[in-house]
């Protein structure tokens, strides 16, 4: 695991909260894999991938918390957001609930977690609710959907309901996301897992507000960049090599 | 949360007779009573030498013969070689045999048709008793009809039918393939097979049945089923362990994890339950079940049962159930993979209660909402890794790599979605198995993770952070087929997989873990734990609140802590639905219709609690003093007040109040000034909030002055209520054509008799009647809200739990109870000695008599001290003057002649409300009434103290640490009369402002 390659980036270590099923694992499946699983198992207290990619001379390695949504987990989060970096609190745009538990999180973030911390608000789903909508996001790149998956639903959102009138599907306006993001002084986007629509965005933000230099200075040791070919590369189950898979990321976030 | 938390704050740990269940896996152990049939059998336990009746082959085995209507139960000295859990109703025939003298031994024909001898090797008369009530409890038995009972649910069983192949086929038996032991079972069945099966028995199990050697496994476990029982009769031999060790058949593995975690017992003693519950709530949707839902197809979504609706619909049944059965606990994530994983060798009735036993039992708290038990578990672990692989400690240490981030899962989901199933099942096997161990019954899961962590030692010893620990156990889960020694030129040690000596190395090196420890551990973790919980459950409550109100984080943490305290010191019962009786549920989680989170509401009796907690004149807190010892009891008390308060909270109607209610209630009364006070206590006597009160209304709101004054000293709260009694009558006659007209008082009418139930006073009226009272004025302006205080109320401590020996014994010494006893009996003592004092402390103290300072002095809470002695020297400067000092039975007589002399002013507002009160002082000085109110916003501090105005009758001044002002009151009391004009006009111009430097001048000069 202690590669030498991890010597040489920094390492960010990045927290997902939110609601259960609102696809926090999805995210960080897309992110990591590139892939999407319509069914996947809940967390059982958290999971952990890592993740590199670059910045402009930079390489950075995400190290990716995922934790568990049940309410009930929940006492066991501060052992996962402890010393994090940055966090992405998830909600689902689909599901009003789940932007009020967001906003718990974010308030027990800024309370308890590292003061520093960078928190962005993902808003996942919007694959349901696009189509037709009106508030949604610019769709600035049409993903490539390589993936076999066709399943009608995200994950969570099985046995859904797709055929909904997609203006109805919506629960959470990007207006009133955006605004209290705005307040509450978040990073703001609005995703899909599925589609992969705006997963690496948030990623490339938080990487681009991590005060990397500064710890670059507080770690020991660990100067150098990323000189061999940063290219955002999908680490699998533990596996996490640079030049390997390159070509099957995307244009991740190699900004 | 806060609710649940309580519950750990009421754990006890089990008594000796508890363990023994526990042991036992007998269903009493969940500490529900059983059978009440059973209820005046005795139990008994008796030395004693077991052995199979058929003789030959195997040892005999010396241990203990227990007799727990309806089981009788055995384990041998050692507590693992020999054991078994029989019903009594699987008893077919006992027998005394006639043996030499000096021999007392019973022969047992059990269902199955083995039999065993035991030799009761206790004492003679011991043994005789022993029979005694085993014969008792046997007819109790026979009189129930459980045999009837037994005969049919053995059938369910799938042993039955593979033992009976075998006798009846017995060659056929051993068959690779599973159509054709599908055949087998149909030769013995010509229809359905009646056992129950799991979904494995159609989808396939997991893993190649050839590589797991199902079928001489199989072979295997028949004989030693024919030969010691099975299902309800088995008896646990060595051989039994081994056998489950190298791996359980997966077709017999769904029975024998019934059956070895006693879960079989649950299913047999509760026919029909499964079913029943599931009628019962059927179409009922509760925050469970629509987080079931959403897990639903997340559950071993790769094995292919759950890619069906048959499988789904089996999970959501079983999870479902369990949640309506267990609505404290309801659903977790991870138990949506465990019970997948069980569902696969089990039937739905047979997994539900496996699943029961599993969260109630084998992982207790583990998945109640605050995960208690897991988060216990990962400290005692933690511990266990620093005693037994202190390097590795010590390099997690260094690196600060936290174990449960990766043992977290394990434990929670017993390995099953970390390790590749077919190895998972054979902890899960042994997990059942492995019994001895009661208290800590994740103690096998224990020894896997430690050898996992010792295998892996080295590889740990370099890993730099978190996610290479990760990595590394994923790795290392992934190659647990491989070989362990591929480079061995022993083709034998080659052929050891790393599961294998995964499970040589749990069995062989970790032994030396024993219950004990790991009791002491858990005592020790345990209070930090209940610690951690509440205080994140505190952080978290207060955080959530929807409103602050006008409190601050602390006092709303103050308020938490009170209702806290109140939920663990009123027992409490947890529903899942609105409360239906009062007082049946006190503790509800409410899920409405709609989305909702479940809330921890409080009903009445809990609420009690809680006022008494906040409101002094909600609690008796008695002085009592005897030779030995001051204390304070403090006494909930219920009146039709409190009653009323806790329906004026509940906004939403619905019998409970959560934190928010009770912060928003509190909030409406604690920043109150006089104006708001009165509108405050008229409405909460208003109860169809028509803007009147009726004449029942005024009455009961006499009433409950008269509660909240019921332990003040002196007659003139009393004299204050009837005054306030005859002029509410009078003015609300009076005024009752305005009042019927309109809101306010003003104009014409025709006056009338009224009904006792009909519109009569408005809030103006009473507003008047309240000012026209010196005493009533002075109560609401500054009194009340001042009865409300929020004090860190210390939570009580947990039972301390130094381990050792006497630590159980200790526990059950030094409860509440027995404290109480203490006290009586001191009492008792000091009775008969003459020293014993009750006294009742007022709630507002504002006109007492000091007959025991020093009592009180102590009852100050620090910050108590504090504000006295900030204010003391206001309280000097200000109070003195204004006092007046009553004659003792000024107070209650003149009362009843003062007469209204206030004309019915129109009170607009709180300001001009006030105006009243100016030709009103006159009279009162002429009556000598105390008119104490007006500069003390200053003093209210004081009053914190419980300074003591004199009062007349108090004339036993004998102490006089805090008594200065009383003494300038004295001084002051031969002007008092001239000094009240003065006063009334000092308090108008300050009435709003507070204090001004004039005042306090004018308050000295005079």
């Amino acid at each position: 695991m202690t590669d030498n390659a991890s010597d040489r980036s920094v390492q960010v270590k990045l927290v997902l909260l939110g609601e259960a099923a609102v696809g926090k694992s999805s995210v960080v499946l897309r992110f990591v894999s590139n892939e999407f699983q319509p069914n996947k198992e809940p967390t059982i207290g958290a999971a952990f991938l890592t993740q590199k990619c670059r910045l402009e001379d930079r390489v950075l390695r995400y190290e990716i918390w995922d934790t568990a949504g049940q309410e009930r987990f929940h006492s066991l989060a501060p052992m996962y957001y402890r010393n994090a970096q940055a966090a992405i609190v998830v909600y689902d745009v689909t599901k009003a609930t789940s932007l009020e538990k967001a906003k718990t999180w974010v308030k027990e973030l800024q309370r308890q977690a590292n003061p520093n911390i960078i928190i962005a608000l993902a808003g996942n789903k919007i694959d349901l609710v696009q189509n037709s909508t009106t508030g949604s996001s610019s769709v600035s790149e049409s993903e490539d959907e390589g993936e076999p998956d066709d399943a009608t639903a995200t994950p969570g959102e099985a046995g859904g309901s797709p055929a909904l009138d997609t203006e109805n599907v919506r629960q959470v306006s990007r207006d009133e996301a955006e605004a209290y993001a705005k307040e509450a002084g978040l990073l703001f986007f609005e995703i899909s897992a599925k589609t992969g629509e705006g997963v690496v965005e948030i990623f490339t933000e938080i990487a681009k507000k991590i005060p990397i230099e500064h710890i670059l200075a507080s770690t020991r040791g660990s100067v150098g960049r990323g000189g061999n070919g940063g290219r955002p590369g999908a680490s699998q189950q533990g596996d996490v090599d640079l030049d390997e898979n390159a070509n099957k990321a995307r244009d991740a976030c190699n900004c | 949360m806060a609710a649940i938390a309580s519950q750990l704050r009421n754990y006890k740990e089990p008594g000796k007779e508890q363990l023994t269940h526990l042991f036992f896996a007998l269903p009493s152990a969940d500490g529900k009573p059983a059978d009440p049939s059973y209820a005046n059998l005795e139990s008994l336990d008796v030395n004693a030498v077991l052995s199979l009746g058929s003789p030959g082959q195997e040892d005999s085995y010396a241990g203990k013969l227990y007799l727990f209507p309806p089981f009788l139960t055995f384990a041998s000295l050692d507590r693992k070689s020999a054991r078994f859990s029989i019903p009594l109703s699987a008893i077919r025939r006992v027998e005394r045999l006639n043996a030499r003298a000096g021999i007392y031994a019973l022969s047992f024909t059990l269902w199955h048709g083995t039999k065993i001898i035991v030799q009761l090797t206790s004492l003679r008369p011991t043994a005789d008793l022993f029979c005694t009530l085993l014969k008792e409890a046997l007819k109790v038995e026979l009189s129930k009809g459980q045999m009837k009972a037994l005969k049919a649910f053995v059938k369910t069983c799938y042993s039955e039918s593979l033992v009976d192949s075998s006798t009846t086929l017995s060659a056929s038996l051993v068959k690779d393939q599973d159509q054709e032991e599908d055949k087998d079972s149909k030769v013995t069945d010509d229809s359905q097979p009646l056992y129950h099966t799991g979904l494995g028995h159609r989808f396939k199990f997991p893993g190649d049945p050839k590589k797991l050697r199902e079928a001489s496994k199989i072979k295997l476990w028949t004989q030693y089923l024919e030969l010691h029982g099975r299902n309800l009769t088995l008896l646990r031999y060595p051989q039994c362990t081994r056998l489950v060790q190298v791996g359980l058949p997966n077709r017999l593995r769904g029975e024998m994890w019934e059956t070895l975690s006693g879960s079989i017992y649950l299913r047999f003693t509760n026919p029909g339950v499964y079913r029943q519950i599931l009628d019962q709530h059927e179409g009922r949707t509760t925050t469970s079940t629509e987080e079931i839902e959403k897990d639903l197809h997340r559950s071993l979504p790769e094995y292919s049962a759950y890619q069906n609706p048959e499988g789904i619909d089996a999970l959501r049944r079983v999870l479902q159930a369990y949640s309506f059965k267990n609505p404290e606990t309801g659903y977790c994530q991870a138990m949506n993979i465990l019970a997948a994983a069980i569902l696969i060798y089990t039937s739905e009735e047979q997994g539900f209660w496996l699943l029961q036993v599993i969260c109630d039992r084998l992982l207790p708290g583990y998945y109640s909402p605050s995960m208690h038990g897991t988060l216990l578990d990962q400290r005692v672990f933690e511990s266990l890794v620093q005693r037994c692989l202190p390097t590795i400690h010590e390099h997690f240490q260094a690196v600060d790599v936290q174990l449960s981030v990766a043992s977290l899962p394990w434990f929670l989901s017993l390995f099953i979605n970390s390790m590749p199933m077919v190895f998972a099942f054979r902890i899960i096997d042994c997990f059942f198995c492995m019994g001895p161990k009661v208290l800590f019954q994740t103690w096998w899961v224990s020894w896997i993770v430690l050898s996992i962590l010792k295998i892996n030692g080295e590889a740990l010893l370099q890993i730099q952070d978190d996610g290479g620990f990760i990595h590394l156990m994923r790795d290392y889960f992934a190659s647990l087929g491989k070989s362990a020694h591929p480079d061995s030129p022993d083709p034998r040690a080659r052929a050891i997989t790393r599961f294998q000596e995964l499970l040589l190395i749990s069995f062989r090196e970790f032994v030396v873990i024993t219950d004990e420890s790991i009791q002491a551990e858990r005592r020790k973790h345990r209070g930090e734990v209940v610690h951690s919980i509440e205080s994140f459950s505190k952080r978290a409550a207060v955080r959530n609140l929807k409103s602050l109100e006008r409190f601050t984080k602390e006092q709303a943490g103050l308020i938490y802590d009170a209702w806290y305290n109140s939920i663990c010191a009123v027992p409490q019962g947890v529903k899942d639905t609105r409360l239906e009786g009062r007082g049946a549920a006190l503790l509800v989680l409410t899920k409405d219709e709609q989305e909702e989170k479940p809330e921890t509401r409080i009903a009445l009796p809990t609420f009690r609690k809680f006022i008494s907690e906040i409101v002094s004149w909600a609690r008796d807190d008695k002085i009592v003093q005897n030779g030995f010892q001051t204390r304070v009891d403090r006494e909930t008390v219920e009146h039709e007040f409190i009653d009323r308060l806790f329906a004026f909270w509940d906004t939403s109607y619905k019998g409970s109040l959560s934190l928010q209610d009770l912060v928003s209630g509190l909030d409406g009364v604690m920043f109150n000034d006089l104006m708001d006070n009165i509108e405050w206590f008229f409405n909460i006597h208003d109860k169809n909030k028509d803007g009147f009160l009726s004449k029942d209304e005024v009455l009961t709101l006499s009433e409950s002055m008269l509660f909240i004054f019921r332990n003040e000293v002196g007659d003139a709260y009393l004299g204050a209520i009837s005054r306030f009694m005859s002029n509410a009558f009078e003015y609300g006659d009076a005024l009752l054509p305005e009042t019927t007209s309109e809101g306010s008082p003003g104009s014409d009418g025709t006056p009338s008799q009224i009904e006792s139930n009909q519109p009569y006073l408005n809030l103006a009226t009473f507003r008047m009647v309240v000012l026209a009272d010196e005493v009533l004025e002075s109560f609401f302006d500054q009194d009340f809200s001042g009865t409300f205080r929020l004090e860190p109320t210390p939570l009580e401590e947990l039972p301390t739990s130094n381990s050792g020996f006497l630590s159980g014994m200790w526990s059950t010494i030094a409860t509440n109870d027995n404290k109480k006893i203490l006290n009586k009996l001191s009492d008792e003592v000091a009775r008969t000695i003459g020293r014993h004092k009750v006294e009742h402390m007022p709630a507002i103290g504002r006109y007492t008599t000091m007959e025991e300072p020093k009592a009180r002095e102590s009852l100050l809470t620090p910050s108590m001290r504090h504000s006295a002695s900030r204010s003391s020297l206001n309280a000097q400067e200000t109070e003195p003057p204004i006092i007046q000092i009553p004659t003792a039975a000024s107070a209650s007589t003149s009362s009843l002649d003062q007469t209204p002399t206030t004309p019915p002013k129109t009170t607009k507002s709180g300001h001009l409300a006030v105006e009243p009160r100016t030709p009103l002082t006159p009279g009162s000085a002429i009556h000598s009434e105390f008119s104490p109110l007006p500069i003390v916003k200053a003093a209210n501090a004081a009053l914190l103290t419980m300074e003591r105005t004199p009062f007349a009758i108090d004339d036993a001044k004998d102490e006089d640490d805090d008594d200065d002002e009383d003494l300038t009151t004295d001084e002051e009391f031969e002007s008092g009369d001239d000094a009240v004009l003065d006063e009334v006009d000092a308090f108008l111009e300050a009435h709003d402002s507070g204090l001004t430097e004039d005042q306090k001048e004018v308050a000295k000069g005079s």
